[in-house]
């Protein structure tokens, strides 16, 4: 009786404290979140950072049921949809997102997300979480050449490579550099390589170097994807290493994809997960933070060739599987690599997206 | 004479149909490079083999059949009424049926959000079969411009005044005048709007994606995210079977009507 | 003459045959936009500004309302004649019996086969590795980049529009041309007059406001358009719908109430358009009358 008694007393304490206590898998969270038998996630595309085989394996480990919204939206759709939801229970409110940097705090200023700290927080690097638990970063990439390579013999090295002759009509974004965070950063990591690495400099010299790019008639203003990849019309692309490596795989051979990361001038962005501070399934989300940040879940964001955020700590305690640690590129080339503050970021958004149409003047008149 | 207006006709058939065909010929060779080096129809092969594109694309028809009906129920009656008794309204009746082309669908499904949330009075996103019903709602408003202005061309064209006069004149009420005189004459018309809904509603992405409704539009998107071949395999797929469902409503809905006044 | 008796009853009758459309539109088209257009007079907290509506007048947002415009214009009035022309072809123009169905079903798959798929099929045609391109330069050794054409241009992009503008014209202006009595053909042929003064005379003053009434239609679709344009110039293209989703939706920027501002510009505009359509079309009527 008296062991019965303490141990209610031990969970009631534990529940009392716990909202923002680290529960881990416990049982205690898998029953709560096995009760709500939903999740519901938002902008995760099955190719991007291997999601599909994470949202399947949660669902096969859980027996929780998955509701994938919008694979293809935005952080800004991500944002509107918590606010449009606020008093939707129903399954097309977003329990979690997955969000570019800068938009951690907004959304943390707005009052749309709830905070909470999963059990391997102090692993994650302070520069890339919020103090409070709100926002927390959750894998990163650099940004690389994306080369189709029976069309384009000659593979470029560098940035400064792209503005020679041989890659006329060659080079494309794989976003709107005036909406898109892809296209931002990389406009900023061209910068960075002209500018010889001085952050401050690197959105001027940026926008000078795609408007070199542009009068060198090598720019091609249309969107890159694999399918224009594939066709032709954009044979290079400057993209994710995790967006490029899983192209090259989806494409098997055809065309032969290789994925360059340049010698100089690398950015790493990184995306932060939070949880919707109007979730319908509170517990659910936090068994999938619990799960994403997991060894198993940091392994299988590096399957689908994403830096998952415990990058460095996991490496060092030997908890990757070598094959995965090989089908990266090399890592030499990652440990260069620049990680925009939040600042940075910020500077860089207003300079890129304001002058985009004036300097480089790639517009459609 | 009759002579030159067949050439000239022949002539723009000609360059038409060239203009169309074009660059579905181009997408379709494209969706055949697959395979390294041959032509094959692997991207087709890998495209049926998925079970999601025949739900998916079921579900689209389904809901694109329900919106052709709810729309000419809707349209039909209220454009022949303004036609009839209410032309100081028309512009305004116009102005509204103009407005989903300009407005983000974006905007107008964020707004169902809040208005029929499950909290709401309303609480239409609370079921499934509910936010069918807000979804095939929705459909009907976006393709409200084509079915209207479809309609009102058609009205035009025929002599509404003496039809319904020569009807009432004979004893016919509101209804009997209404389906019995009027639509059969607003045969070509309606087909009009109803092909435009139905491809409206097959390629439709904003609506069924943000009130999670399992149509084709979602579904292509996640095709053409990342992949090369397929997407345009899906399209070609898409066009020919689209195609053949408005051929079929067109038999349909020709055999049904009367022969026209003349 | 039917509505004579009583002078009050029927007006109030009247009004309630719009009941059921006007009920639907309050319900799934006005309420739903108004509860978030009034976000275009708010700032970010909530207070009521303007500063939204004095941002439109901004000369990126300035450029972008008129690209919107242009491209808007020339694809209409382009698929309004193209449309027209192909439409009397197939119900006017005595070819085979099948041509008008076919017609009719393709212009109904065509009119939206729109956005990335368009967007891709255009580039594979017309595009540097473009299907015509190629066959161009190795059948007939022409070369169209070197004569300065591009896909990805103003006309690039008119072009693409078409393809979706002018199976809508077909579509609309199809049952109007079936209306032309062939009564009326037969009383100018007996008259004496030319297929000229039957065409200027007769037959385009009956089809006008239905002519007018489709390129509106084909204005507006081409002014909310932004699928066909982002897939094919994405960056390179400053047009109203871009930039509202940039606002919206984007990664980067996400200003809302800006973006709610801009779609009530383009609401105001296609109001403008309309009461333009208004004027020309009373004009016509009141020369019939």
């Amino acid at each position: 009786m008296s062991r019965y008694t303490l141990s209610t007393l031990a969970v009631a304490a534990l529940a009392v404290c716990g909202t923002q206590a680290s529960l881990a898998q416990s049982d205690q969270l898998v029953t709560a979140a096995k009760a709500e038998g939903q999740l519901t996630v938002i902008a995760l595309p099955r190719s991007w950072c291997g999601y599909g085989p994470i949202i399947d394996a949660f669902k096969a480990k859980y027996g929780i049921k998955v509701n994938e919204l919008n694979p293809d939206a935005g952080s800004g759709d991500e944002v509107e949809a918590i606010k449009a939801n606020k008093d939707n229970k129903g399954p097309q409110a977003p329990d979690t997102i997955d969000v570019g940097l800068s938009f951690g705090p907004s959304a943390k200023a707005a009052g749309l997300i709830q905070p909470y700290k999963v059990s391997t927080w102090a692993s994650i690097p302070d520069s890339t979480k919020d103090a409070d638990g709100f926002w927390y970063g959750d894998y990163y990439g650099v940004l690389t050449l994306q080369v189709n390579a029976d069309l384009v013999t000659k593979l470029p090295q560098d940035w400064s490579d792209l503005l020679k002759p041989e890659y006329k009509n060659a080079v494309a974004l794989a976003g709107d550099p005036r909406a898109s965070n892809q296209a931002i950063q990389a406009v900023y990591a061209a910068g960075l390589s002209a500018a010889g690495g001085d952050a401050s400099k690197a959105s001027a010299a940026g926008l000078k170097f795609f408007a070199d790019l542009n009068k060198a008639g090598n720019f091609v203003p249309v969107i890159g994807k694999a399918a224009s990849l594939a066709q032709g019309t954009t044979p290079i692309i400057i993209s994710w290493d995790y967006n490029a490596l899983a192209d090259r795989d989806k494409l098997n051979g055809n065309p032969k994809v290789q994925v360059v990361v340049p010698k100089t001038g690398v950015v790493a962005g990184v995306y932060v997960q939070a949880i919707s501070a109007y979730a319908p399934h509170p517990n659910a989300a936090k068994l999938w933070m619990e799960y994403l940040y997991s060894d198993e879940g940091q392994q299988a964001l590096l399957n689908g060739y994403c830096h998952p955020i415990r990058f460095n700590d996991m490496v060092a305690k030997n908890k990757f599987s070598k094959a995965s640690l090989d089908k990266l590129p090399p890592a030499a080339g990652y440990a260069k690599a620049a990680f925009p503050s939040l600042d940075q970021q910020n500077a860089a958004k207003e300079a890129i997206t304001k002058q985009w149409d004036a300097v480089v003047g790639a517009t459609v008149k | 004479m009759k002579s030159e207006s067949r050439l000239g006709a022949w002539i723009a058939m000609a360059i038409g149909t060239a203009y169309f065909l074009l660059p579905l010929i181009a997408t379709f060779e494209f969706s055949l490079r697959m395979e390294r080096g041959v032509y094959s129809f692997e991207a087709y092969r890998v495209v049926f083999a998925d079970p999601q594109f025949q739900t998916t694309f079921g579900y689209s028809i389904v809901m694109a059949l329900a919106t052709i009906l709810l729309g000419i129920l809707l349209v039909v009656p209220t454009a022949y009424w303004v036609h009839l008794r209410l032309p100081k309204l028309r512009p305004i009746v116009e102005f509204i049926t103009l407005l989903p082309l300009v407005i983000p669908a974006i905007v107008i499904v964020f707004g169902y959000l809040r208005m029929y949330n499950s909290s709401a009075l309303i609480p239409l996103t609370g079921s499934e079969r509910a936010t069918d019903f807000l979804l095939v709602c929705s459909y009907v408003t976006l393709s409200l411009p084509y079915m209207y202005r479809s309609v009102d061309t058609g009205l035009r064209t025929i002599d509404v005044r003496t039809l319904t006069e020569a009807a009432e004149v004979l004893g016919a009420n509101r209804a009997t005048i209404l389906f019995r005189v009027i639509f059969p004459n607003l045969t070509s018309a309606i087909l009009s709007g109803a092909f435009l809904t139905f491809a409206i509603v097959i390629g439709e992405f904003t609506m069924a994606s943000l009130l999670d409704r399992p149509a084709f539009g979602p579904y292509l998107q996640l095709i053409g995210a990342n992949r090369a071949y397929e997407p345009s395999a899906l399209a070609v797929i898409a066009f020919i079977i689209t195609w053949a469902s408005m051929g079929l409503i067109n038999v349909f809905g020709r055999s049904k009507s009367a022969k026209p006044a003349h | 003459m039917p509505s004579q008796p009583a002078a009050r009853k029927p007006v109030n009758l009247n009004i309630l045959g719009v009941v059921p459309f006007a009920i639907f539109a309050l319900m799934f088209l006005i309420l739903p936009t108004s509860t978030l257009m009034v976000g275009a007079f708010q700032d970010a907290n909530g207070h009521f500004t303007l500063e939204n509506l004095r941002q439109l007048f901004d000369t990126n947002v300035r450029d972008a309302y008129w690209i919107s415009f242009k491209i808007s214009m020339v694809s209409s009035m382009g698929g309004g004649v193209l449309g027209f022309i192909l439409a009397w072809a197939a119900v006017l123009g005595k070819l085979p019996a099948w041509i008008r169905p076919t017609l009719l079903t393709f212009s109904g798959v065509a009119s939206n086969f729109a956005g990335v798929p368009l967007a891709f099929a255009f580039l594979s045609t017309l595009g540097r590795l473009g299907l015509v391109t190629v066959l161009l330069r190795s059948w007939f050794d022409i070369n169209i980049y070197s004569t300065g054409f591009s896909i990805l241009s103003f006309v690039g992009l008119t072009i693409t529009y078409l393809y979706f503008q002018i199976p809508l014209m077909v579509l609309i202006v199809t049952p109007a041309l079936e209306g032309l009595k062939k009564e009326w053909r037969e009383a100018c042929d007996c008259l004496g007059g030319t297929t000229f003064q039957y065409w200027r005379f007769v037959a385009l003053p009956v089809l006008w406001p239905s002519i007018v009434g489709a390129t509106l239609l084909l204005f507006a679709n081409a002014f909310g358009a932004v699928a066909t344009a982002y897939a094919l110039t994405g960056s390179a293209l400053n047009i109203v719908p871009i930039m509202l989703y940039a606002q919206i939706r984007g990664d980067v920027l996400h200003n809302p109430n800006l973006g709610y501002a801009m779609a009530l510009g383009m609401i105001v505009i296609t109001g403008l358009a309309n009461t333009g359509y208004m004027v020309l079309r009373s004009r016509s009527d009141k020369r019939r009358a």
